[in-house]
C-alpha cells in the first residue's frame, strides 16, 4: 500500500492537521470549562448524583487478606449509611480496583479513580509504601484519602498530607505500649527483626529509640527483605546472639512464614517475642502454637464493651460465608474510617473537600462510639487518629476457636502518643490544596 | 568456622528443598520445551489437597469423615503425600490436554496458556478453600527442634531435606534405570524420532506433564509446613524454579540440582551475614553464571555455537 504510506508521511510532516486542530480546541475548551485544579471543580451538589468512594485496597500480593478485610469494613459502613438514606440525601456507591500491594499500582489506581471513576474520596491502605503513593496523588487533586490500616510512623509524620487521615495505631504507639513493660519484665537485650521497607524501618527506628530511653540494648538488627520465606538464617543468628527479647517488625505473608518457622524451632517462648502489631487477617487460621509473643492491636472482638457484640453480629450476618468469621482490627479500621467520613460530611453539611477536612481535624470521638476503652481524637497537626492501644498475647484458654487473643493491657492515647510526628509532619496549607465538591 | 557451620547446613538444606521445587519444572521444560507458569499453582494445589485429606475436609463431620479421622495423623499424612501429588498430576494432565493446540507454534502460546491456567487454579483455590492462611498438619515425630553441637535445627526441615533427597534419587532412578525414563529422555532429545519408533508422543507428553505436576504437588506438601499455605503461595515458587533451571542449564537434571544447592547456599549465607541481600543474591548468582556461561552450568551447546 505505497499510496497510503505516502499519505501518512504527508500528514506527519504537516505542522498542523485537522485532528490536531480539533483535539487542541477540545482540550482548550475542557480547560476553560473545568479550570485548573486549584480552582473549584464544582459539581451540582443538589443533584441526586451518588457520592463515589474509591476503595484503594489490596486484593493481591502480600497484604491481599488484609486488603479484602478492610474493604469489607468499608462496605459494611456504606451499606449502613445507605440504609439510613445516604449522606446529605445522596446515595453512597463504591468503586474498587486492586492496588496489588505495590506502590506503583497504588499511584496508578488513585489516578484512575480520581480522573476516570470520579471518586470523591479514597479509602484503604495496608502497605505504607502503597498508602504513601496513593496519598501523593490524592493531595495533587485535593481528594480526601483515608489510610485505614498502614501503620508506619511516617504516614502521619514526614509523609503526611492535608488530605490524608491515618486511622490505625502506628509503630510508635505500639512500641511505646510494649517496650517499657517488656524491659522491666524480661530484661533489656534486644535483637530487632526488621522488614526491609518503609514500615519496618520506621517501626525499628522508634523501637530503638524506646529501647535506649528505657535502658535497654540492641544487640543486632537483622534486616529481612520483603518476600523472605526462609527465616532459618535469622533464627540461627538469634540463637547465637541469645537476646532476652526479639522485637519483630515483620508483616503480611513474611510474618506468617516466620511464625511457622519460629514455632517449628521451639523458639516461641525463649526469647520473648514482641511483634509490633498483629493484624487479624495475618493470624486467623494459624495453629495456636504459631501465635506467640506480645503484640499490639487497636481492637478485639471479645472486648467487653457496649456495642461490640452487636457489631460482631452485624459482621456475621453480612459476611456469613467469609473464612474469617469475626471482625478483626483491620476490618474495624476500615469500618470506622468510612463511618467517620460520612459523619464528617454530615457535620460539614457539604461535600466540599476543605470543609470536610476541617470537620475531621481535631474531631473527638467518644470511646463508647468506637468500642474502645478511651476517647479518641484526630490530631489536627498530623491527621493521625490517637486512640486506645491494646497489648495482647495468645489466649491460653479460648472460649471458642475465634478467641485467639488475650488482652493484657490497654494504653490511653496520651500515654502512647507519637511525639516526633508533629515535628516531622508539614501539612500543606488549605490554599495549596485543590478544592472541589465531590 | 563454628559460627558459619549451621548456616552452611541451612544453605544446603534450603538448596535441597529448592531442588525438589525445581524438579518437576525442569522435567517439563526439558522434555516438552514448555515453561509451565502454572507450576507454582500446582505446588499450592498439591498442598491444599494434602491438607484436606489430613483434616478430613468436607467429610470431617460425617460418618466417613469420623472413620477417616480415627486413623493416626501419620497414616493420614502418608495417604496425603501419595494422593495429593496424584491429584495435582491429574490437573497437570488436564492442562497438557489444553496445551495441545499450541504445540508447533511459537512458545509464547504455551507460556500464555500456562499463565492463564495459573490464574484459574489460584482463583479456584480461593473459592474452594478460602483466601485465608491455612496450615498443613504434620506428625509429631517430624515436628519440633533438635540441638546439635549447641546449634538448633528444625526436625521438620531435616525431614524435608531427606524427603527431597529421596525424591531426587527416585526421579533419577526412574529416568536412568527404567525403559519409561529412556523414552522420556529420548523424547527430550528428538521427539520426532520417538514418534517414528512407534511410541505415542501424545501419551508421552501427557505422562510427563502429569508427572511434573505431581512433583510440583509433592514439593508443595513438603514446603507448606515451612512456608505456610495461602492461595498465592505458588508465586513464591515460580521465580526460584525458573532461575534454577536457567542457572543449571535448561533440561539438565544435575544442572538443576547443582543450581538449587548454589541458590540455597547463596540465600542461606547472605541471610546470615548480609541479610538485606539475601533475596537479591540468587539474581546476582544468575547474572554471574549466565554472564560467563550463557547456557547455564550444564546446558547443552546451542547449534549456533558450533
Amino acid at each position: 500500500m505505497p499510496g497510503r504510506n505516502i499519505r501518512e508521511v504527508k500528514v506527519q510532516n504537516s505542522k498542523i492537521n485537522r485532528r490536531k486542530f480539533l483535539s487542541t480546541v477540545a482540550a482548550g475548551g475542557a480547560c476553560t470549562f473545568m479550570g485548573p485544579w486549584s480552582h473549584n471543580r464544582v459539581y451540582a451538589q443538589s443533584t441526586a448524583k451518588p457520592i463515589v468512594i474509591g476503595t484503594t485496597t489490596d486484593a493481591s500480593g502480600q497484604y491481599a487478606n488484609s486488603g479484602s478485610s478492610e474493604r469489607r469494613g468499608i462496605l459494611m459502613a456504606i451499606a449502613e449509611v445507605n440504609a439510613r438514606g445516604g449522606v446529605l440525601g445522596r446515595r453512597v456507591t463504591s468503586v474498587h480496583v486492586d492496588t496489588e500491594t505495590t506502590p506503583a499500582t497504588g499511584s496508578r489506581v488513585a489516578e484512575r479513580m480520581i480522573q476516570q471513576e470520579k471518586c470523591g474520596f479514597l479509602l484503604g491502605g495496608v502497605h505504607s509504601g502503597v498508602a504513601n503513593a496513593i496519598s501523593q496523588v490524592a493531595q495533587k487533586y485535593g481528594v480526601v484519602y483515608f489510610n485505614t490500616n498502614s501503620s508506619s510512623p511516617t504516614e502521619a509524620g514526614q509523609n503526611c498530607h492535608r488530605v490524608k487521615f491515618v486511622w490505625d495505631g502506628n509503630g510508635t504507639n505500639f512500641a511505646k505500649a510494649a517496650i517499657k513493660n517488656s524491659i522491666n519484665a524480661f530484661g533489656g537485650k534486644f535483637v530487632l527483626l526488621t522488614n526491609d521497607y518503609v514500615w519496618g524501618h520506621d517501626t525499628a527506628r522508634t523501637t530503638k529509640k524506646q529501647i535506649a530511653e528505657f535502658g535497654g540494648q540492641v544487640l543486632e538488627e537483622i534486616l529481612i527483605p520483603q518476600g523472605t520465606r526462609d527465616f532459618t538464617a535469622a533464627l540461627i543468628k538469634i540463637q547465637q546472639l541469645k537476646p532476652s527479647i526479639v522485637a519483630a517488625a515483620i508483616g503480611g505473608d513474611d510474618q506468617k512464614a516466620m511464625r511457622q518457622q519460629v514455632a517449628q524451632l521451639g523458639m516461641s517462648r525463649s526469647p520473648v517475642w514482641i511483634n509490633n502489631q498483629q493484624d487479624w487477617p495475618d493470624v486467623y487460621g494459624l495453629p495456636a502454637e504459631n501465635l506467640f509473643g506480645i503484640f499490639g492491636t487497636n481492637w478485639y472482638h471479645e472486648l467487653t464493651l457496649p456495642g461490640v457484640k452487636e457489631f460482631v453480629n452485624k459482621y456475621k450476618a453480612m459476611y456469613s460465608n467469609e473464612v474469617i468469621k469475626v471482625p478483626g482490627n483491620v476490618f474495624y479500621n476500615g469500618y470506622m474510617a468510612a463511618r467517620e467520613l460520612f459523619a464528617a460530611i454530615e457535620r460539614a453539611g457539604s461535600t466540599n473537600n476543605i470543609a470536610i477536612i476541617k470537620a475531621l481535624e481535631g474531631h473527638a470521638m467518644k470511646a463508647a462510639d468506637r468500642m474502645q476503652h478511651f476517647d479518641a481524637y484526630i490530631d489536627a497537626n498530623t491527621h493521625h487518629v490517637q486512640q486506645t492501644i491494646y497489648l495482647a498475647t495468645a489466649n491460653a484458654r479460648p472460649k471458642d476457636k475465634d478467641d485467639l487473643f488475650s488482652i493484657l493491657a490497654q494504653a490511653a492515647p496520651k500515654d502512647v502518643i507519637d511525639t516526633d510526628a508533629p515535628q516531622a509532619c508539614k501539612l500543606e496549607s488549605y490554599a495549596a490544596t485543590p478544592t472541589f465538591d465531590a | 568456622m563454628y559460627a558459619i557451620l549451621p548456616h552452611l547446613i541451612n544453605g544446603i538444606t534450603l538448596g535441597l528443598l529448592f531442588a525438589l521445587i525445581a524438579l518437576g519444572f525442569t522435567l517439563i521444560v526439558g522434555v516438552m520445551e514448555v515453561i509451565n507458569l502454572a507450576h507454582g499453582s500446582l505446588f499450592a494445589l498439591g498442598a491444599y489437597f494434602a491438607m484436606t485429606i489430613i483434616s478430613g475436609g468436607a467429610f470431617g463431620s460425617t460418618e466417613l469423615g469420623q472413620w477417616w479421622l480415627n486413623f493416626p495423623i501419620s497414616t493420614r499424612y502418608v495417604a496425603a503425600a501419595v494422593i495429593g501429588p496424584a491429584l495435582a498430576g491429574l490437573v497437570g494432565m488436564l492442562i497438557e490436554i489444553c496445551l495441545r493446540p499450541t504445540y508447533g507454534k511459537a512458545s509464547l502460546y504455551g507460556l500464555l496458556l500456562t499463565f492463564g491456567a495459573a490464574v484459574v487454579l489460584e482463583e479456584s483455590i480461593r473459592i474452594f478453600w478460602g483466601a485465608g492462611e491455612q496450615s498443613l498438619r504434620t506428625p509429631a515425630a517430624i515436628s519440633g527442634a533438635i540441638l546439635i553441637g549447641g546449634m538448633i535445627f528444625s526436625i521438620y526441615k531435616v525431614y524435608a531435606a531427606a524427603f527431597a533427597i529421596a525424591a531426587i534419587v527416585g526421579v533419577w532412578l526412574f529416568l536412568e534405570k527404567t525403559p519409561y525414563g529412556a523414552i522420556i529422555k529420548a523424547g527430550a532429545h528428538d521427539s520426532e524420532m520417538v514418534r517414528a519408533l512407534g511410541y505415542d508422543l501424545s501419551k508421552l507428553r501427557l505422562f510427563v506433564f502429569g508427572f511434573g505436576a505431581a512433583l510440583a504437588g509433592l514439593a508443595g506438601i513438603a514446603m507448606a509446613p515451612i512456608w505456610g499455605l495461602r492461595p498465592h503461595v505458588g508465586l513464591d515458587v515460580v521465580i526460584p524454579a525458573f532461575l534454577i533451571i536457567v542457572i543449571g542449564g535448561v533440561g539438565s537434571f544435575w544442572g538443576a540440582i547443582l543450581a538449587s544447592l548454589l541458590v540455597g547456599l547463596s540465600i542461606g549465607l547472605t541471610g546470615a551475614f548480609l541479610p538485606a541481600w539475601s533475596m537479591v543474591s540468587m539474581y546476582l548468582l544468575l547474572i554471574l553464571i549466565v554472564g560467563f556461561r550463557a547456557r547455564g552450568l550444564f546446558g547443552r551447546k546451542s547449534a549456533l555455537e558450533n
